[in-house]
């Protein structure tokens, strides 16, 4: 069983859709409970760092995902605000502790000169060009394009961790994958046919694993 | 919610097809047609040769038209063959229920414009079922004709590599004005499985689909294997070959009665011999005995109007009759039960007439029908209402309850 | 870098799809709920549903069909969003922040405002700040007086306002509008192509992406659109018209040198 994790943050509906369309059994969890009984876990989440690391807590969920995901545990899969939460810190509205699960940093877009009129949120279909070819890119060739919203964006410290990388003024990371936790900037379940594919093949790793 | 008319022609807000109106009581249909006039055709007809010559080229064909035999037919051969200097493939599903006379101007056309034809005819076991099956499952027996007319000549487009496929008028423009003659809409799989199947695709008519319908006690033993003709072609191969079926329609000024006479005088086609007994025309659905007769009387029990409404409509616009006239014909033909066509049916499909009013019945439309002393009551065009004929539905058929109106 | 989108937009009139034109005919072409997958299953990058319903009355017309039509508007939204995976808009009717909230809760990804936004700017920046600039369209139904000059008119194509369309959008953009829907109603349904100097003006007077759309008649339209500043094309009747009409945009778009998602 898949469980999304509902924590106050964003709409989940699509996301059990899009699960549910690959033929992935899905519901919705809230507490630790629902976090140690998972086969596999999504968070997702829109909004503001420091609030959703808040609610999380407030949930007792830091100490649950910390527990089942940390040292090759349960899978989860973090989508938008979710994989940022993946980091050790967040720097929207001040330094905030972040779960902890990918070592790395989340950061504000930083334009060279030439782009600094480029807008944020960096909202829209854009490329994303794969550093890994398995695992959650498998079979999408060199490059797809998925659809972002965001202002922020995770700087992992191992590079290795890195699956996909977009342009915007910027190369940033766009999708994370290190052994049991992954992460994807844009939203595979409004990312059409490529995005159901992204999310088939992250339940086919959690079937090998 | 009362049923209106068309202040011009005489077409009920319950149509078929579905209808808007204007401020003045006029339908999308009226309005469509009243385009005609606003249109310089000239120009159309040189848009349609550049279109049309973009697609001659060194394939065996450079377009398949779809043909019934009927004068319409003629008349998009005729335009292809004489005016533009095409070689087509012809192309029919044949559903078994022409006259003898659509049958020999099906068969002429191969002579007459020397041309390739392809016929097809489905098993007659495979259409008997069929024909129960539309009606039982939606009180339509002529469905596999609308699927096998929809559905075959892509098929044949896809097989033999030929993109262009020409139709004639656009229906839905036609019956209801769904689109602008401004509007060169094109064939659509959408347009197919919506309008002309209503939803409905051969793969609900096999025992698993009877069975994911909740319909299980009407299974016939049809397989895939026997409805291989209503297979629509997939999104990849339409998308492959190119096919693309346009309406001469959207490029001349139509007009049914034109066809008629181009097609008796100039290739000897023959209308029917016998009045039809549910409208005044003879030159119509000759392909199709039932389009005219039983499946026609139950689009009067479903909607309240019939084929005589349909054809008055269309000459309203066309010019040559008068709303007043129209009416006349609506009070003589929608209503009439058709005696020859229905036992004809009936024998084909081995059914009994008690069976057939009694499902029949479970498709009347409740906003135009009422019950009043257990006969059928619905308004008339000409003001006030009439019964028209008993209740087949049981005593304590709950489905009695969606008929009742208050005093 | 981001791509240009292309967009269809379903119009919805008393339950159902409709086609329009000059925002005065409107023809019914089918019930929305029968091909939403299809619709979904558009290689498209967007859907901005709009409910152009003046009135409260769903007539479901005909019940012989396999699909039964739905008997509200949050009905289909919900039905829509069921297979729906692509950002998906819905406009039309949305009077308070209430209502926009349950229409986020039914799956929608983003809020087309027009008539509210005009009778009470303040409202943009209220849902902006619910819902994030990103998730607020302010739709703005443009018409050209007789001097020639665009306005802005509201309640369906019946009210005109008075104001300048690129001036709108400018108040619009800073009470927090994320995008720009512009609509012409004297190209409505006209197959035309867009009113270029209108979706120049707009385009120039904003920051925020503008969505032109109105009037496209052949897919060879789309790319005109986007030289003229839009940031994405949509259009409404035309994929009514013609089968495979996302590929045949896309593929126009592609060889007019737009950057789109193939």
């Amino acid at each position: 069983m898949i469980v999304v994790l509902d924590y106050g943050m964003g709409n989940l509906r699509s996301v059990l859709n899009a699960l549910q369309a690959v033929g992935a059994e899905a519901r919705l969890g809230t507490g630790p409970a629902d976090v140690a009984a998972a086969g596999a876990l999504v968070l997702p989440g829109v909004g503001a760092f420091g609030e959703a690391m808040q609610r999380l807590a407030a949930r007792g969920l830091v100490a649950a995902l910390r527990d089942a995901v940390g040292a090759g545990g349960t899978p989860l899969l973090g989508i938008c605000l979710g994989m940022q939460l993946l980091a050790t810190t967040g720097t929207e509205h001040g330094e905030h502790e972040g779960l902890g699960l990918m070592a790395g940093r989340v950061v504000p877009f930083d334009f060279p000169p030439e782009h600094r009129a480029l807008r944020v949120p960096h909202v829209g279909w854009n490329d994303v060009r794969f550093r890994k070819t398995d695992g959650l890119h498998a079979g999408m060739g060199e490059a797809q394009a998925f659809y972002f919203t965001h202002s922020y964006h995770l700087r992992p410290d191992d590079p290795a961790d890195v699956a996909g990388v977009c342009d915007y003024g910027i190369d940033f990371v766009a999708s994370v994958e290190r052994g049991n936790v992954s992460g994807a900037q844009f939203h595979p379940e409004k990312s059409h046919q490529m995005g159901l594919r992204l999310i088939r093949n992250w339940l086919e790793g959690v079937a090998r694993a | 919610m009362a049923v209106t008319y068309c202040t011009r022609c005489v077409y009920p807000s319950s149509s078929a097809a579905p209808l808007t109106f204007d401020e003045d009581g006029v339908c999308s249909g009226c309005r469509t047609a009243r385009q005609v006039e606003g249109i310089d055709w000239e120009e159309r007809w040189h848009a349609f040769e550049e279109l049309i010559d973009s697609y001659r080229g060194d394939g065996a064909y450079d377009v398949v038209i779809p043909v019934s035999g009927g004068k319409d037919s003629y008349y998009q051969t005729h335009v292809a063959v004489k005016r533009l200097g095409l070689k087509p493939l012809l192309v029919t599903y044949h559903g078994n229920n022409y006259l003898p006379e659509g049958e020999r101007n099906l068969q002429r056309m191969r002579d007459v414009f020397d041309v390739d034809h392809l016929i097809f005819r489905p098993s007659r076991d495979v259409l008997v079922k069929m024909n129960l099956l539309g009606f039982r499952v939606q009180g339509d027996m002529n469905w596999h004709n609308h699927c096998g007319i929809m559905t075959w000549p892509i098929q044949m487009a896809v097989r033999h590599r030929v993109p262009l496929i020409l139709w004639g008028e656009h229906g839905w423009v036609d019956l209801g004005g769904m689109f602008s003659l401004n509007d060169f809409a094109e064939f659509t799989a959408k347009k197919r499985l919506e309008h002309d199947l209503r939803g409905y695709d051969w793969h609900d008519f096999t025992d698993e689909g009877l069975e994911r319908m909740g319909r299980p006690e009407l299974k016939m033993g049809l397989t895939a294997k026997d409805l291989q003709w209503a297979q629509y072609p997939g999104d990849e191969d339409i998308d492959e070959v190119g096919v693309r079926g346009i309406y001469l329609g959207f490029y001349e000024a139509w007009d049914g009665n034109r066809n008629a006479r181009i097609a008796q005088e100039e290739y000897g086609w023959e209308p029917a011999e016998q009045p039809f007994e549910r409208t005044y025309r003879r030159f119509s659905n000759l392909d199709d005995m039932h389009e005219n007769g039983i499946h026609d009387y139950l689009k009067f029990i479903k909607f309240g109007y019939g084929r005589g409404s349909d054809h008055a409509c269309k000459d309203i616009r066309l010019g040559v009759m008068t709303r007043e006239e129209g009416i006349a014909m609506v009070r003589r033909y929608d209503h009439v039960k058709p005696r020859r066509d229905l036992e004809r049916w009936l024998d084909y499909v081995g059914m009994s007439e008690a069976e057939f009013d009694a499902i029949a019945d479970t498709f009347r439309d409740p906003r135009v029908w009422w019950i009043e002393d257990d006969q059928w009551v619905k308004q008339d065009i000409w003001g006030g209402c009439s019964a028209y004929g008993p209740v087949h539905l049981a005593e304590d058929d709950p489905r009695r309850a969606k008929y009742t109106r208050g005093a | 870098m981001l791509k240009h989108r292309l967009i269809p937009v379903l119009l919805l009139q008393n339950g159902q799809l409709v086609r329009s034109e000059r925002f005065s005919i409107h023809q019914v072409i089918g019930n929305p709920i029968h091909e939403v997958e299809r619709f979904n299953q558009w290689n498209v990058d967007e859907l901005i549903y709009l409910d152009i319903t003046r009135d409260g009355d769903y007539d479901l017309r005909r019940d012989d069909k396999k699909l039964r039509g739905l008997g509200t508007p949050m009905e289909i939204l919900e039905a829509v969003s069921r297979t729906c995976f692509m950002p998906l808009t819905w406009g039309g009717r949305i009077r308070d922040i209430e209502q926009a909230r349950e229409i986020f809760s039914r799956g929608a990804d983003k809020i087309a405002l027009n008539t509210r936004a005009l009778r009470r700017p303040e409202f943009i920046t209220e849902a902006a700040r619910q819902f994030g600039s990103q998730a607020v369209i302010v739709s703005i139904d443009a018409r050209r007086r007789e001097d020639g000059r665009s306005e802005v008119v509201t309640e369906g194509g019946t009210a005109p306002t008075g104001l300048d369309p690129a001036d709108w959008a400018r108040q619009a953009e800073e009470r927090g509008a994320g995008e720009i829907l512009l609509q012409s109603i004297d190209r409505d349904g006209t197959a035309r192509g867009y009113d270029l100097d209108l979706v120049a003006a707009v385009a120039g007077a904003v920051r925020i992406p503008v969505i032109a759309c109105s009037g496209v008649g052949t897919y060879e339209h789309y790319a005109k659109g986007i030289a003229a500043g839009a940031s994405a094309v949509a259009a409404a009747n035309i994929w009514h018209f013609k089968e495979l009409a996302d590929r045949g945009g896309k593929r126009a778009l592609a060889r007019a040198n737009v950057n789109v998602r193939m």
